[in-house]
């Protein structure tokens, strides 16, 4: 990376899940919590993953910049919590977001710090790059899955951009026991040497700071490691920041700890609401990196932060697959994985037909018109994100197909509706799960928009597609 | 083209029988209905099979329909397997028919059969909406309660319908079911209860939906020659209709009725030279409470968005001007998928001989209205009895 070029970002939204645990809530189910300095944590629905929420988070920051995502040369991709433990989403990423098939695509994972390789790969880049961290760690529920929570960040990196990266600062070192998850384990573990940890993360995360080429006392805000609310206060006081500029990249407090995702979004919190210099510094398996910017950004989702819905601990419990039944055995219908992603375009992107012959729109587009018969081809064209409900019913307990038995288990009774879409004046028609919502409280003539969700999963591979959540 | 008679029509009991096999309760279909035959019918004068089925639960995916015939001892007997979901049964008979009237045949057997309860539940969550639209519909997380919750929704939407309104389809055709021993549900149930039944697919309830039932069904299709050789009544099949729909409701015209039933209704009409209002009675498919009403819409008995009003107005009470469902329909009689269409034309049959269990007064004309899935494939046929009523 050249400082002249400028380069940094141009562009951030965040995105997180509508759910949210309160560390009162885990109080009252286990009788104490794990959970310093959290006041609740965000939590992903039944039907989002690690890359639902990056879906989620890089299509805000799409809609919002000037950069056309025709334009994309980079995509990095950061989780410590992929959905398969092979299977890098950054593929997924391109074909769902529709961005160019001929981008670079880098995928990291396995550490916190995922989220500093990916910015950085994004860096060191040339043209439009786009960085997304999404995580949803899972953790003992007695003890470490107190503190953990959710969410995503999405960052477009370009040349001569907004807020420029002016800095940066490596540290590698061995410090294991730290945070680390076990081969064929979900649960992130540390060894709870109190002491030893904590000097872990602030020495070398202190390091990597005073890496940067940076006075300290100017800077406007950090957002440092911040595993639990106490962590990066500590790192700060190593460092003589004072707490107030801590507090303006802090978000654990709101939607705890989100893994590779955490320092991300308390940057775009930090660049969203201050001005002047900026420090991120990431912390993951020993090592730390820190970065510095200069400016602030208009940052698409912050309100999330703020909002969210409630859950007791049996929801959560169920919303999360810590309890449900599994996989239903049996025959029966089913759609291959190649028929699946056969059908991309439609599921992610609402890629419908033009009759050739009369103009009208089929979806899926193939086969006879469905409005003249006639089989003369169609013109794709990609329909309006956004579209009306036409018919609607609620799945209960029992109503479900197999596939979507587990996620009736976790999330309970779903709205099924039939959308009417639009490309001008022509309409299609789609059935598709209305989600975030209160099934009940879906109505005919409803407006709702698209988003990419988790459809069901089928041995071990799971299958996304479009769901749709009501505008209000 | 020739004229096709019914000479004979019978059906097992609808339940659940999970110490049955497809080949004994068609056996037993059979035998029913060759022993309805007025005259002494050989079974070596078939001359063609038609059966029915899905084949729930896979346990006879190939050559099912063979096997019957040959369970049977109609040895050597040209059997075709007819597969159009809920329809195969009505498809099943309009192969008969069409074979028939062309002189392929002199006597054919139409019939169905199928087994649904004796699956585990997770099996069973497999099967149910295997006929619906796959890639799309059923993957938004629908079975066909779901779906015809989505047409029930959007024609309460549009019509002003209301849940009294499919409540009191349960009513009437539990109160017919509730007449027939061979019904699977024969119990009545009050309005209070079709209404307040728990949930299953908003805004459909457990009264709104028909059962997974075990049966079978055999319908004898003859000749005018050999009608009047072994039959002492003249029942005819006047008019044969079927059209087929897009399989998936989101890619049809209306989602508040089905297309191929109003098609096939029409082919049906024109075939049979008459009308709705000449209709007498009807059998039609209501494997769900708001399919009765949007069946009567697509048939012609009433405007769009007037099928509450028949129900309410008692119109299709067995003392009713237009009769509906007096077996008890889908509802209360059963519905054991490949067996409902021909099961339709058995009711037809004894309500024009005169034998029904619930009666109408003196009917000449019956109509049977057979639904593949959501409407993928219809059929639809008119039968007469000729020379008055019995």
């Amino acid at each position: 990376m050249s400082a002249d070029d400028h380069r940094g970002i141009d562009a951030g939204a965040i995105y997180l899940p509508r759910f949210r645990l309160s560390t009162d809530t885990i109080t009252e189910a286990w009788g104490l919590s794990h959970a310093s300095g959290i006041d609740r944590t965000a939590v992903p629905s039944a039907d989002e993953d690690a890359v639902t929420m990056a879906i989620a988070a890089a299509e805000r920051v799409l809609e919002q910049t000037s950069v056309d995502r025709g334009t994309i040369e980079t995509v990095a991709f950061a989780t410590t919590s992929p959905p398969l433990e092979e299977d890098a989403s950054s593929g997924r990423l391109v074909r769902a977001l529709d961005l160019p098939a001929d981008c670079e695509t880098a995928s990291f994972t396995g550490s916190t710090i995922a989220g500093a390789s990916a910015l950085s790969r994004a860096l060191d880049s040339c043209g439009p790059s786009l960085v997304v961290t999404a995580d949803c760690p899972v953790g003992r529920l007695a003890d470490d899955d107190h503190r953990l929570g959710a969410g995503a960040a999405a960052f477009l990196v370009v040349d001569d951009a907004a807020v420029p990266v002016v800095s940066t600062g490596w540290h590698a070192d061995e410090r294991p026991g730290v945070r680390y998850r076990r081969a064929g384990s979900r649960t992130v573990e540390n060894l709870g040497v109190t002491n030893y940890e904590r000097a872990a993360v602030t020495e070398t995360v202190g390091t990597a700071v005073k890496n940067l080429e940076v006075d300290l006392e100017s800077v406007s805000a950090v957002a440092f490691h911040q595993p639990d609310g106490g962590i990066p206060y500590r790192i700060s006081r190593e460092l003589s920041v004072d707490s107030d500029v801590v507090s303006h990249g802090t978000v654990v407090d709101r939607i705890g700890d989100a893994g590779a995702a955490t320092v991300p979004i308390g940057l775009l919190l930090a660049l969203g609401e201050t001005d002047g210099q900026t420090s991120a510094a990431f912390f993951g398996s020993g090592s730390a990196a820190a970065f510095l910017f200069e400016g602030s950004l208009s940052v698409h989702g912050l309100d999330d932060l703020e909002e969210g819905v409630d859950l007791s601990y049996a929801q959560y419990l169920r919303e999360r697959g810590h309890v449900v039944s599994g996989e239903v055995a049996g025959g029966g219908a089913n759609v291959s994985v190649p028929n699946w992603q056969r059908s991309l375009d439609q599921r992610y992107r609402l890629v419908a037909g033009r009759c050739s012959d009369c103009g009208a729109l089929s979806l899926p587009p193939e086969g006879a018109c469905q409005s003249c018969h006639a089989r003369d081809g169609f013109d794709l064209v990609e329909l309006e994100r956004t579209g009306e409900v036409e018919a609607v019913t609620v799945i209960g307990q029992g109503g479900s197909p197999p596939e979507f038995t587990e996620q009736q288990q976790r999330a309970g009774s779903y709205a099924a509706a039939i959308v009417t879409l639009t490309d001008g004046e022509e309409t299609v028609r789609l059935p598709a799960q209305i989600t975030d919502t209160d099934p009940q409280s879906v109505d005919v003539g409803d407006t709702v928009h698209a988003t990419v969700r988790r459809i069901y999963e089928q041995e071990g591979v799971p299958r996304y597609g479009v769901k749709f959540v009501p505008l209000d | 083209m020739r004229d096709a008679y019914i000479i004979g029509a019978g059906q097992s009991a609808f339940g659940s029988f999970p110490d049955e096999t497809y080949l004994s309760l068609f056996e037993d279909a059979f035998d029913t209905a060759v022993a309805s035959v007025d005259g002494e019918l050989a079974p070596e004068q078939i001359d063609e099979a038609y059966l029915g089925t899905l084949g729930v639960g896979g346990r006879q995916i190939g050559l099912s329909g063979p096997a019957v015939t040959e369970h049977l001892g109609l040895h050597g007997l040209p059997t075709t397997r007819v597969e159009n979901a809920c329809a195969a049964g009505g498809y099943a008979l309009r192969s008969a028919v069409t074979a028939v009237r062309s002189g392929m045949a002199d006597l054919a057997l139409a019939g169905g059969y199928e087994i649904m309860t004796d699956t585990s539940a997770d099996q069973t969550k497999w099967w149910l909406g295997v006929s619906g639209e796959t890639e799309w519909e059923r993957l938004s997380g629908t079975t066909f309660a779901g779906v015809y919750a989505q047409m029930a929704s959007a024609h309460m939407d549009e019509y002003d319908t209301t849940i009294e309104d499919l409540s009191r389809v349960a009513v009437k055709n539990h109160a017919n079911g509730a007449q027939n021993p061979k019904a699977h549900l024969g119990f009545e149930c009050s309005l209070e209860d079709a209404i307040n039944a728990p949930a299953v697919a908003d805004p459909l309830n457990l009264y709104h939906c028909c059962p997974t039932t075990d049966g079978a069904s055999a319908v004898l299709v003859a000749s005018e020659e050999l009608a009047r050789k072994l039959s002492d009544h003249r029942i005819r099949v006047a008019g044969a209709g079927a059209a087929s729909g897009r399989v998936g409701v989101y890619q049809r015209d209306s989602l508040t009725g089905i297309p191929a039933s109003k098609t096939a209704a029409q082919r049906a009409y024109e075939d049979a030279g008459i009308g709705p209002d000449e209709i007498d009675f009807a059998e039609v498919h209501d494997c769900f409470a708001i399919a009765e009403l949007v069946a009567y819409e697509d048939l012609g008995f009433c405007e769009p968005g007037e099928a509450g009003r028949l129900l309410r107005e008692g119109i299709t009470d067995p003392d009713g001007q237009l009769p509906v469902n007096t077996s008890g329909g889908l509802k209360s009689k059963g519905h054991p998928i490949g067996a409902t269409g021909t099961g339709q034309a058995v009711e037809v049959f004894d309500q024009l001989r005169g034998e029904a269990y619930v009666q109408v007064d003196s009917p000449t004309v019956g109509l049977a209205h057979n639904v593949g899935g959501s409407g993928g494939g219809v059929t639809v046929h008119v039968f007469e009895r000729e020379g008055g009523a019995a």
